[in-house]
């Protein structure tokens, strides 16, 4: 059993939320987020005041996204142990779950390339900008796929004692849908489906927040759970 | 007297379905609520831009529509009633007539958005018709999920009929927790229409 390098791949997800609050929000101060209403000028301001600090901020974000990868692989293990020999589900968490990696590292790297010229045309900065925050808030494909996944390899599990409970099974249904409104953004500049608002932004992050609060336990319960039964009797 | 009412047991209280199916329904109609407050507040702020989109509205389909759910879910019902008989007669044709309401629902819903869109309304028209448009969209998911979740209802209705001789208590009771959780799931769908129809189309 490798009880120890699941529980250090499960404490990984607590380190990314750590770190990436810390660098996303805490330094660089992307919360509350820029409106997309803001004039080029304004946001080159935005860049002009807080060039280091959006540095700084955006190597810590950079480097806690990769850390979404060890609790996905985390929760691919209890998956594949649901699904036994042909863990289509798994492999499809697992996919999603790299390309999410992939979402999560490539708006800090536009960030903080808005950041690297801040005294160049407020149009590239304003343009930039744009860019970082529509692939940073709208793409849900992937943790949308991601839940549905974890959704339905629960419902899949009729074993006795279920790896998870049912209502997690539904749980995960219930964020991927969540998630969806984030792809209206391109719509608007203002308002609640804008990506500053309340139904766009502000709901899908405080439920992706809440999936990996609630996951976390239940992943560790998982876990030992598993080496319990691995013991030799 | 005292220990003979200590005897009678409480009921145990039923929860349709599958408890876990409550948690999505909860956490839904908690989503649509926050939807709901959200476009109050902003109608609020611009009431006369909100009435004047509303009145362009049709309110012949949102009112057929709302007939259509009700009759699917009256359908859906009377379905789940029998099938907790032994023998299931009328579910395996009560299930095609909810989801021949739901069809009917999607092709007035295609109708109507299609004249919107033909007027050169959309969902960037102004503030009321994004409302109008996001939350039936949505909305417009969940009956399309619902009517999966009816076909597999359907099915399992056709089982049943067709095992009338195996069907002990044991076998009902299974069935009823899936059968109870798919209907509890479509009421939910006819639920939400039911608060989104007067917020859009008829809220003074």
């Amino acid at each position: 059993m490798n009880t120890k390098a699941q529980l250090f791949c499960a404490w990984c997800g607590v380190g990314f939320l750590v770190f990436f609050t810390i660098g996303w929000w805490f330094i660089a101060g992307y919360i509350p987020p820029m409106s997309p209403a803001m004039s080029a000028n304004e946001v080159a301001a935005f860049y002009q005041e807080n060039t280091g600090l959006i540095r700084l901020g955006m190597v810590i974000t950079m480097f806690s996204a990769a850390l979404s990868a060890p609790w996905v692989a985390a929760i691919a293990v209890q998956l594949k142990r649901i699904e036994g020999d042909f863990p289509a589900l798994t492999y499809a968490l697992l996919v999603a779950g790299a390309v999410g990696v992939v979402v999560l590292v490539v708006p800090p790297m536009v960030w903080t390339t808005a950041a690297f010229r801040p005294e160049r045309s407020p149009e590239l900065t304003l343009l930039l900008n744009d860019f970082a925050w529509l692939f940073f808030v709208m793409t849900f494909s992937p943790f949308f796929i991601q839940n549905l996944v974890i959704g339905l390899a629960v419902f899949s599990d009729k074993a006795d004692a279920p790896i998870f409970p049912r209502w997690v099974g539904y749980f995960n249904i219930w964020v991927a849908i969540l998630l969806i409104p984030g792809g209206l953004i391109t719509f608007f500049k203002t308002g609640p489906f804008a990506w500053d608002g309340i139904l766009a932004f502000w709901l899908p992050l405080l439920v992706f927040f809440g999936w990996f609060v609630v996951m976390f336990p239940l992943l560790l319960k998982a876990i030992k759970q598993q080496a319990l039964l691995a013991e030799p009797k | 007297m005292n220990a003979a009412l200590q005897q009678v047991k409480k009921p145990t209280p039923h929860v349709p379905g599958e408890v876990g199916i409550w948690v999505f329904i909860l956490g839904d109609m908690v989503i649509f609520g926050l939807f709901f407050i959200v476009f109050v507040y902003y109608r609020g702020l611009n009431v006369e831009l909100y009435t004047q989109s509303q009145a362009t509205l049709n309110q012949n389909y949102g009112a057929i529509n709302t007939l259509f759910l009700l009759a699917s879910s009256w359908f859906v019902a009377m379905a789940v009633d029998d099938m907790r008989n032994k023998t299931v007669k009328l579910a395996p044709v009560f299930f095609p007539l909810a989801m021949l309401c739901g069809l009917g629902f999607g092709v007035v819903k295609i109708i109507e958005y299609s004249e919107k869109l033909g007027a050169g309304i959309t969902i960037t028209s102004n503030d009321f018709y994004m409302y109008y448009y996001i939350f039936t969209g949505l909305h417009f998911l969940h009956v399309l999920i619902g009517m999966g979740v009816l076909v597999f209802l359907w099915h399992r209705a056709r089982l049943a009929a067709k095992h009338a001789l195996t069907r002990d208590a044991a076998v009902i009771d299974k069935d009823m927790v899936l059968i109870e959780s798919g209907a509890s799931y479509w009421h939910m769908v006819d639920l939400l229409w039911i608060v989104l129809f007067p917020l859009l189309y008829l809220m003074k």
